[in-house]
């Protein structure tokens, strides 16, 4: 078969799969035909559309991964996934990443900006209260954005909100916030999972150790690193939240989660172990979700440290990595390759460039050029931030040493990883949340100067285009400056992104969604539990 | 009924009948009770129970046979003195022998035995066994027996090491402190209490955190996490040796601490140490599995059975065999080790019967 | 008798020192490992500033030996003090994981504990027939297996396939005592299999090393049935190195089950410490470990007592 024919047989199969025609099965099916990998379809599923209405009642009962004793009810120190479930489950925000991964109002209804995108002004939801009967007013909302902010504020999204100046009250239904710099993204910064709305107190500082918020659901008994029961809250600002209770259950060892989905100790699970996934998804009473998000995995490399301050190091270690095998054996398919640069093509802006593909011969012309024909580097991994991670490493060094490149795979303790090997040693493995703008991704980790920039990677003409691109409010000309900037970091930056991972998890087959899932995180952008119903 | 079964059935009353005809007293009870148990079995489980006995017993028969030509070929090879010994040594313990020098043969010379290199990536993830690997590939599509062999090596070498270390340690210790008594005693018992009441995994945790990992740290901690416990065991073995009198007499002759405890002690405690050696040497493996649980354990790529065990152990849940390789692996090499300590202990405990 | 009273009084002093030295270790330990507890709280959100705030809130900006002084002030008057990543009090926090891990434990044990020894004593008895190798092999097969691997291949025949058992020992208020045995049956079984073998192997050895003895030729010349002549004549001098491997062993079911906990999803001790450890939350690593300590302590101290009272040479050391 010839590569045009190819081409356009992929094109029309993906073209079928999204208007729903063809099933997944089949599309693998057909693609494997035609030599095309499994990985490039993991896009296009999200789960078929269920036609059915919601419906009230039932408790909906969730196995929770990665939560532990020290969860905790401060929100500037959420980390964990069982606490970031949790959060939205029991608390509110101002904004919503929808179910079609756009940007939706939940505590705020609408909002606007001046031209230049320096002040905005988010009017609140007047309906809404939290779980005692308190009304939710400015004040809360202003508290609540305060506690990220300032000199002494121990959170960790200190960063999204550095560029805010001020905030006001605006009559007794709306907040001003201002800026010290133009930033189009500030209503998508806001979903940002630490940036919950909590009662405030009489100091301005906000009420957060009672666990009381505007979410959904309301916690009856929480036990940190066992589990959390919670009920309905009536009055709630939004449609939704048909279940009438809610059980999260800390499930931290993969082989528990997937036995208690089995044997109905659970409705649903946050993640599947991929080695087992394609086994689980055959029993028919469950069904996988599998979700293409914007966490991406990167190995960034020290631009400022040798070997890595030369280009063209940078560039063979780019060529030398075979990103589609690394799907298809670490992720079993259920990832999408990176072309290294930080957006995924979910996120919005995302420029379509030409994929970098295995090329060991273009590597050894690269290291050649540098005069480093016998390139050895060590790349540090732990598998608690992405299991499988060493093994991928190990994966990696078996395909650069086709390139004659010796990469030393170091498994680093699980404990202490990201104080101490992420930024301190030159060429590491890390995982990134999914972010929802290119411009959030970029400033937080790209930008010359930024705390996390994680390969010391500072390009003149990237930086100017990051702070232009920061007021464009035409999205078109965004667009085009987001493209240049994906070009730029693919080919001079330090850091390779060898793929975006799925969420995967799994649910009864009793427990129905919309047909449609966010992106953001695991079970519908922890917002399943206000969106999806016992059919 | 198939001609399996009336075969099996009459192989097994025809054997009984011919064992009480010569009067084999246990042979008979052996057999006839297995036919009775094969009657319950085979009414409960079917054909297919029968043919997991006869695999069982074939196998069974295959490990006798093994061991009674690798006995006889010890006793032709070996030099008089040892022959002698060997003679008298159970199957079992000859069954030993022979597990213990394939691990021995397979670990000195993996790279010859091994069709593949430990690293080399040769097919897709979990690819099911071929020609090529007998038993299939692992995650990363690499030879799963190739790995095993490789894991031979860097696995039961580090145990060794790791448990030698830990019994001199700990032997040592114990002896020196029954002997002495007094003050050291204490002193060395209530160190012992400091490290072992701390949870050996944290305690790993800990050391390898601060330490960094090295094949030569991890040996080193897992000596430190061992010793205490044979220093508790010679401890109280040795102490109810010395309280005998023959040591107060060979005190009374002013023999030293060093002479007390290698002519009279160590002689006196060896069969429980050579039992405890015999489990501690596979706890190492075990330790090692639960290490790399918290990213602790050997460096990537190099093939360890713990490791291996722990990476694929979520398949066994939807009846994958994979992880069952490298465990049984542990397991054999076990049951081996600790049929030959049981000859050890038989000879030391000095019973002839 | 009063002899040892005296050696028990002298013993539980000199844990008490012991504990105080664990402390101190487990306090240079921790303040050892690399990353601060403010590192560990932030993780991948961690910046200079906010890392500086958080320090100065959990008090670390203070100087180790103060911090250490200050908890052990309070932990000399039963403070244990609160949770410096959660704000919960460690007592609180400790408590009903605590008991939850005993209860586990004393499951287990009650099982174990008398299936090893009878075992034990029957294979001595019947050592090198087909009943000694078969035990042998099925109980070293058992522990050549990691537990959490164990554990595993029990859920699925016992609980997947089958469904005679919950397959994690979730645990609610409002349980009675056979539903609680019901639910926590798999991980107590597990631990079980992880335990036998070696006190089954010790009892054996123990009693084996004895028999050549010329007091035990005595009684089997006079005639004494076999199975007397090893519990009445063996087996009391076997005793010392049995419970010293059975202390060994109860503790092990305290402190070494993380894995079964995980595993099984149990609420207990072991999990909380590794929690803790990784975030580096020092009074309730200070509080497990110490509790670990003392269990052990008391432990060994029963074995030691034991041996003597078992042994009547050493009620009076030469």
């Amino acid at each position: 078969m010839t590569d045009k024919k190819q081409s356009d047989l992929i094109e029309r199969m993906v073209a079928e799969a999204r208007k729903g025609r063809l099933s997944r099965r089949d599309f693998m099916h057909y693609s494997l035909a035609a030599g095309m990998t499994a990985s490039a379809a993991s896009g296009l599923w999200v789960s078929k559309a269920q036609a059915a209405t919601p419906k009230r009642g039932g408790t909906f009962r969730v196995g929770v991964h990665d939560s532990n004793t020290s969860d905790q009810m401060d929100p500037g120190k959420y980390q964990a996934v069982g606490e970031i479930q949790l959060a939205h489950t029991h608390r509110s925000y101002l904004t919503e990443i929808t179910q079609e991964n756009g940007l939706g109002p939940d505590m705020a209804v609408e909002w606007s900006a001046t031209p230049d995108a320096k002040v905005w002004t988010f009017k609140l939801n007047t309906n809404a209260t939290f779980h005692d009967g308190r009304k939710f007013t400015p004040a809360d909302a202003i508290a609540s954005l305060n506690h990220h902010r300032g000199e002494n504020t121990t959170s960790a999204a200190k960063p999204l909100l550095a560029a805010v100046t001020d905030i006001k009250a605006k009559g007794d239904d709306s907040i001003v916030i201002e800026l010290d710099q133009g930033f189009a993204d500030l209503p998508w910064v806001l979903t940002d999972y630490h940036i919950c709305m909590l009662p405030a107190k009489e100091d301005g500082t906000i009420e957060w150790e009672s666990g009381i918020g505007a979410g959904p659901y309301k916690i009856v008994d929480h036990k940190p690193g066992i589990g959390t029961s919670l009920v309905r809250h009536d009055g709630w600002h939004r449609e939704g939240a048909y279940f009438d209770e809610i059980e999260m259950i800390q499930l931290n060892d993969p082989n528990a989660r997937q036995t208690s989905l089995l044997t109905g100790e659970v409705d649903a699970i946050t993640q599947v172990d991929l080695k087992t996934a394609a086994l689980l998804g055959r029993n028919p009473n469950i069904v996988l979700d599998d979700v293409p998000s914007g966490s991406a995995i990167t190995l960034p490399m020290f631009c400022d440290t040798a070997p890595f301050d030369n280009n063209d190091v940078r560039l063979a270690l780019k060529y030398a990595i075979n990103r589609e095998d690394i799907v298809e054996k670490i992720m079993f398919g259920r990832a999408s390759v990176g072309n290294d640069f930080h957006v995924s093509p979910g996120m919005p802006y995302w420029p379509d460039i030409e994929q970098r593909t295995y090329d060991p011969d273009k590597a050894k012309f690269h290291l050649k050029k540098a005069g480093m024909e016998n390139l050895s580097v060590s790349l540090s991994a732990a598998d608690s931030v992405l299991p499988g991670a060493v093994d991928m490493c190990v994966l990696y060094s078996e395909h650069a040493k086709a390139a004659g490149i010796d990469l030393k795979v170091v498994r680093e303790p699980n404990d202490g990883y990201w104080s101490d090997v992420w930024l301190k040693k030159p060429f590491v493995f890390v995982k990134w949340g999914a972010r929802p703008t290119p411009d959030n991704m970029f400033t937080l980790a790209y930008k010359a100067g930024a705390a996390w920039n994680e390969a010391r990677w500072e390009n003149e003409r990237f930086n100017e285009l990051l702070l232009i691109a920061k007021a464009e409010l035409d999205d078109a000309k965004r667009a085009e400056q987001y493209r240049e900037m994906c070009q730029i970091a693919r080919d001079d930056g330090g850091t390779i992104i060898p793929m975006f991972t799925n969420f995967t998890y799994a649910r009864n087959k009793s427990v129905a969604h919309g047909g449609k899932l966010a992106a953001s995180w695991e079970l519908d952008g922890a917002r399943g539990y206000h969106r999806w119903w016992f059919a | 009924m198939s001609y399996f079964i009336v075969g099996y059935y009459a192989l097994l009353i025809g054997a009984s009948c011919l064992a009480a005809f010569y009067q084999k007293r246990g042979v008979f009870l052996i057999l006839f009770s297995l036919t009775l148990i094969s009657f319950i079995v085979g009414i409960v489980g079917g054909e297919s129970s029968l043919w997991f006995i006869t695999l069982c017993a074939a196998a069974l028969a295959l490990a006798a046979g093994t061991s009674f030509a690798f006995r006889e070929f010890l006793v032709i090879v070996l030099p008089t003195e040892l022959s002698k010994a060997v003679k008298t040594a159970p199957l079992t313990a000859a069954f030993g022998l022979f597990v213990i020098m394939t691990y021995a043969i397979a670990g000195v010379f993996a790279p010859i035995i091994a069709p593949f290199g430990e690293a080399e990536v040769i097919s897709s993830a979990f690819a099911p066994a071929d020609e090529n690997m007998i038993l299939g590939a692992d995650q990363l599509g690499r030879d799963l027996f190739s790995r095993l062999v490789y894991g031979a090596r860097n696995t039961v070498g580090l145990a060794l090491t790791a448990t030698i270390c830990a019994f001199l340690l700990g032997a040592v210790g114990g002896m020196l402190a029954a002997t002495i008594g007094g003050w050291f005693d204490q002193f060395m018992g209530r160190l012992v209490d400091v490290i072992m009441s701390v949870p050996s995994l944290i305690f790993a945790l800990l050391l390898l955190s601060i330490f960094g990992t090295n094949v030569a740290i991890l040996v080193i901690i897992i000596a430190v996490i061992y010793a205490p416990r044979v220093f508790r065991l010679t401890r109280a073995v040795a102490g109810n040796v010395v309280v005998m009198d023959y040591i107060e007499a060979a005190r009374l002759r002013g023999e030293g601490t060093f002479y007390l405890i290698r002519r009279e002690i160590l002689p006196n405690s060896t069969a429980p140490l050579i039992a405890e050696f015999g489990l501690e040497f596979c706890f190492v493996f075990l330790l090692v599995a639960g290490l790399s649980f918290l990213g602790l354990g050997i460096q990537p790529p190099t093939a360890d059975w713990g490791s291996m065990v722990r990476e694929n152990a979520t398949l066994i849940s939807f009846g994958e065999i994979t992880p069952l390789f490298p465990a049984a692996a542990i397991a054999l090499l076990t049951v081996a080790v600790n049929f030959v300590v049981d000859w050890m202990l038989y000879r030391s405990s000095g019973l002839k019967s | 008798m009063s002899g040892v009273l005296s050696i028990v009084l002298k013993r539980l002093g000199l844990g008490l020192l012991t504990l105080l030295i664990i402390s101190i270790l487990i306090f240079g330990a921790v303040e050892m490992l690399p990353g601060d507890m403010a590192e560990a709280v932030l993780g991948q959100g961690a910046t200079a500033e906010n890392l500086a705030a958080l320090r100065a809130q959990m008090g670390l900006d203070q100087p180790a030996p103060i911090r250490y002084l200050d908890w052990l002030s309070g932990a000399v008057v039963g403070d244990f003090g609160i949770s410096a990543v959660s704000g919960a009090s460690v007592a609180e926090t400790i408590g009903p994981r605590f008991r939850n891990t005993l209860f586990l434990a004393a499951y287990a044990a009650v099982i174990a504990v008398p299936v090893a020894i009878i075992l034990g004593v029957v294979v001595a008895l019947l050592r090198d027939t087909l009943f000694d190798r078969v035990a042998n092999v099925a109980t070293l097969t058992s522990i050549s297996s990691p537990e959490f691997f164990l554990g595993y291949i029990l859920i699925l025949y016992l609980s997947v396939k089958t469904g005679m058992f919950p397959a994690i020992a979730k645990l609610n208020d409002g349980m009675t005592f056979f539903e609680l045995l019901d639910r926590t049956f798999l991980p107590a079984l597990t631990m079980v299999l992880v335990v036998v073998a070696h006190m089954m192997r010790m009892t054996r050895a123990s009693i084996i090393n004895l028999l050549a003895s010329p007091y035990i030729e005595m009684a089997r010349l006079k005639g004494t049935p076999a199975w007397k002549v090893i519990v009445k004549h063996a087996l009391p001098n076997a005793w010392a190195p049995i419970i010293n491997v059975i202390a060994l062993n109860l503790a092990y079911l305290i402190t070494g089950v993380v894995l079964v906990e995980v595993v099984f999803v149990y609420p207990g001790i072991g999990q909380l410490l590794v929690d803790a450890v990784t975030k580096r939350d020092f009074p309730v690593v200070q509080a497990c470990c110490l509790i670990f300590a003392a269990t052990f302590i008391l432990l060994n101290l029963a074995a030691d007592v034991g041996a003597i009272l078992t042994n009547p040479r050493l009620r009076h050391p030469k």
